[in-house]
């Protein structure tokens, strides 16, 4: 049935051939092969935009949690300086009841995958990682190493989302 | 074909954009950001640092941070601008052997278009890493006073950084091109772009296919930076006012507070009222101090009033100095972050009197501009093949008179859709099929095209037919659909003339119409689906008590007859409320009979134990339902 049909159409083509003339056929398959052409490449930029689309969604996605990730950082902070406040007190209970909310805080975001940017004093500065803020007198350590951590740094998914701001030696 | 790059080489950030079939799209650079800052370094270990990397050690490498370059390219040395620039840098400058500008970075003198091709070095790599593909020619925009020797200096950037320069394009001029202007002809055109550290105005005219720059003007130290830094210094004062501490002088408090006041600013173009919360900012002999303060959109405008002025009167002389009045001024965009605060869209709506463009990104749309530009150039938006789109949506009368849509509207065409309905009474034999056009929720509103029927449906109980029906609309706006049932195979067929009908004038008519009955329709509608699922309910439960048989006791059966009667008397009704909570009550009871059946009998074959209200929704006489 269906090769039936498929010669039933070669027929019908080649009666059409007779009637037009030769100039008139090349204009015909010039047209055929512009538009298969133009076909193939809709398609082809459909499926490749579908590709890229399932790509910018996975992209718009993290970005999205980046964002909220990123207005989180603030109260990490203050939960740090709070500790710093607190190192001094004589109240244990409270210590230990802000170190473990910072605890918290840190476990909830990793399961993000936030990651604090690990840095010591006396480190190689590196600028992928770490903004410097000033310099301070360091006699311990060659001048331009890290010589204090003032606030952390954090990556998601490995990318900066925040550099650790740093002091150098001076 | 290779594609061309559209970069905004901005003076303290820079953006770039490519064409792309669906339109310019902005590129990311490697570390995942829109802009790149326009900063080169060498580093204390003799490292060349491009970008967000070169901004983080600018602080303690000052000599070696080279930032807003694009001040100095192209110019003399003995250019007033550059006399005045020269005193605020932290690095050197002197003057070369052809009397432009040197900058020293290290033990080495580089000329500003080195400096400027490094960072257009970056945005190259970084866009072939977007793109995987090479990238040799671009367009780079500049402001549109640039004299010929600072084009020609920035197109020699770029040509230093690998770049063949197809167009340096005026930045009014991009800006306009993203939002189509140089389409129009014969208007005059108002472009306020206000960046972080400049603010410049254009006067452009469009005629036939030309972007004349009539008037420039601005102010080389205005920008966003100064709004920050309003903020920072009304909120340190505020602070020693009620602590008596100055934090201005720790710098953690204050780059805590800086971080705050930029989100503070961008939080005020939405929002009237913010609070700045830093805890534990300063401490003192009696303990940690916090810092909690208020600032309300009118304190903010109040605190950058006198910015704001002052560009709406640089813009005005821009716009006499042209030539024209404000009420010459056809079109108004607005370029660059700080537009987005309402102040200052407010401020030039007044200034002239209509409505500024500022759908676009404002810190992108110079880049887009670029990029589309380099789409007219590369000629590959190649318009042979208009493809239109259905104006109206299109869909068919569903059970309860609801119209449901197969194509929805704005579609592009050719395009085919089936969905699968099925009948809403027991041994239904014919379907009707109402074909329908329009944006309104109830059939009744919409426009009738068509309406067949398709007989010879096997009799069955409701809910088990399957019909499919297919819109399928040809490139020439031909609408043909068809119904079909699945079991027999019997088809049915209509074609109608869609789109051609309707005028754009009824169109955008009947949209309207839709638009104002939106919330009373979305409302009709509901109330007929729960209408649907409260029958369909009642029929599964009659359904599941006549199968049930003797094998319930009748206490249970006594109980389901009751809420079956509950929500009867209900479902006809116009109180939502009062059909839900029936209907969640019948669904409880329902439920008890297919748990006893479970616990009487596991080799139980009855398949009615469990029901779902929400599914096989069927029809009345006129209409069909979604099935799946």
């Amino acid at each position: 049935m269906e090769e039936k049909t498929k010669d039933e159409k070669l027929k019908k083509e080649e009666e059409v051939v007779e009637e037009v003339g030769g100039g008139e056929l090349e204009k015909v398959q010039k047209e055929r092969d512009e538009y298969l052409e133009g076909w193939k490449r809709a398609k082809a930029d459909f499926l490749n935009y579908q590709k890229d689309e399932r790509k910018r969604l996975a992209e718009a996605a993290n970005y999205s949690r980046e964002a909220v990730l990123a207005d989180l950082l603030a109260v990490l902070d203050s939960v740090e300086m709070a500790l710093a406040a607190v190192a001094s007190s004589k109240d244990d209970a409270m210590k230990k009841g802000v170190e473990m909310i910072q605890l918290q805080l840190l476990d909830a975001l990793k399961r993000h995958n936030l990651e604090k940017i690990k840095v010591s004093t006396g480190d190689n500065f590196d600028p992928n990682f770490h903004e410097s803020i000033g310099e301070q007198e360091d006699k311990s350590m060659e001048p331009g190493k890290i010589s204090a951590v003032v606030s952390s740094g954090y990556t998601i998914n490995g990318k900066v989302v925040r550099p650790t701001r740093v002091k150098l030696a001076k | 074909m290779a594609k061309i790059l559209g970069i905004d080489l901005g003076t303290t950030n820079s953006a770039m954009a490519i064409m792309e079939a669906s339109g310019a799209r902005v590129l990311e650079n490697t570390e995942g950001n829109r802009t790149t800052p326009s900063i080169v370094a060498l580093s204390k270990s003799g490292e060349r640092l491009v970008g967000l990397v070169a901004k983080r050690q600018a602080v303690t490498n000052p000599h070696n941070t080279i930032s807003s370059v694009k001040r100095f390219i192209g110019r003399k040395f003995t250019d007033e601008e550059v006399q005045h620039d020269k005193k605020v840098l932290s690095y050197e400058i002197k003057e070369a052997a052809n009397n432009g500008v040197e900058v020293k970075m290290g033990d080495k003198q580089y000329k500003p278009e080195e400096i400027s091709a490094m960072v257009l070095a970056k945005m190259k790599a970084d866009a072939e890493a977007q793109l995987g593909e090479k990238i040799e020619e671009a367009i780079i925009t500049v402001p549109a006073y640039f004299d010929d020797s600072q084009r020609q200096a920035t197109k020699n950037a770029g040509e230093i950084a690998g770049l063949k320069v197809k167009r340096i394009l005026n930045e009014p001029t991009a800006a306009a091109l993203a939002y189509g202007l140089n389409k129009k002809t014969n208007e005059q055109i108002v472009v306020y772009d206000f960046g972080g550290g400049t603010f410049d105005v254009s006067v452009l005219e469009v005629g036939d296919d030309t972007v004349e720059v009539k008037s420039t003007g601005g102010d080389t130290h205005l920008g966003g930076d100064d709004f920050d830094k309003a903020i920072i210094d009304y909120l340190v004062s505020e602070y020693k006012k009620q602590e008596g501490t100055d934090i201005s002088k720790d710098p953690l408090a204050l780059q805590r507070l800086r971080e705050a006041a930029e989100k503070a600013k961008h939080e005020l173009s939405t929002a009237m009222e913010t609070e700045i919360n830093l805890p534990y900012i300063s401490s003192d002999a009696s303990g940690p101090k916090h810092f909690l303060m208020k600032l309300t959109r009118a304190k903010l405008e109040e605190l950058v009033g006198d910015y704001i002025d002052k560009s709406i009167k640089l813009t005005l002389q821009a716009v006499k100095d042209a030539g024209f009045k404000p009420e010459d001024i056809d079109e108004v965009v607005l370029v660059g972050g700080q537009t987005r605060m309402p102040a200052i869209q407010a401020a030039v709506k007044k200034a002239f009197g209509k409505e500024p463009h500022k759908g676009i990104n404002p810190d992108e749309v110079v880049a887009v501009g670029a990029a589309i530009q380099a789409g007219i150039i590369q000629g590959d938006v190649k318009d042979v093949l208009l493809l239109d789109v259905t104006p109206l949506s299109l869909g068919i009368e569903t059970l309860g008179g609801v119209f449901t849509r197969l194509i929805e509207k704005n579609t592009t065409i050719p395009t085919a859709k089936s969905q699968v309905f099925s009948t809403a009474a027991d041994s239904q034999t014919t379907v009707e099929i109402h074909v329908l056009q329009g944006e309104r929720e109830m059939a009744a509103d919409n426009k009738t095209l068509a309406k067949f029927i398709l007989d010879g449906v096997p009799p069955a109980p409701r809910g088990v037919p399957q019909v499919e029906v297919t819109f399928d609309i040809d490139a020439n706006g031909i609408l043909n659909v068809s119904a079909k049932e699945k079991a027999s195979g019997k088809t049915q067929s209509v074609r109608v003339e869609a789109s051609s009908s309707l005028s754009k004038e009824e169109v955008e008519k009947l949209k309207n119409e839709a638009k104002a009955h939106e919330a009373e329709d979305k409302k009709k509608r509901e109330l007929v689906e729960l209408k649907n699922t409260a029958e369909s309910t009642v029929y599964m439960a009659e359904k599941s008590l006549k199968d049930a048989g003797d094998k319930v006791p009748e206490d249970i059966k006594k109980a389901v007859t009751e809420k079956v009667e509950a929500v009867k008397a209900v479902k006809d009704g116009a109180d939502p409320e009062a059909i839900k909570k029936s209907l969640g009550e019948l669904s409880q009871e329902l439920q008890k009979i297919g748990q006893y059946m479970y616990s009487q009998n596991d080799k139980s074959q009855s398949s009615n134990d469990q029901s779902n209200p929400n599914e096989g929704k069927p029809e009345s006489e006129n209409g069909e339902k979604n099935k799946n």
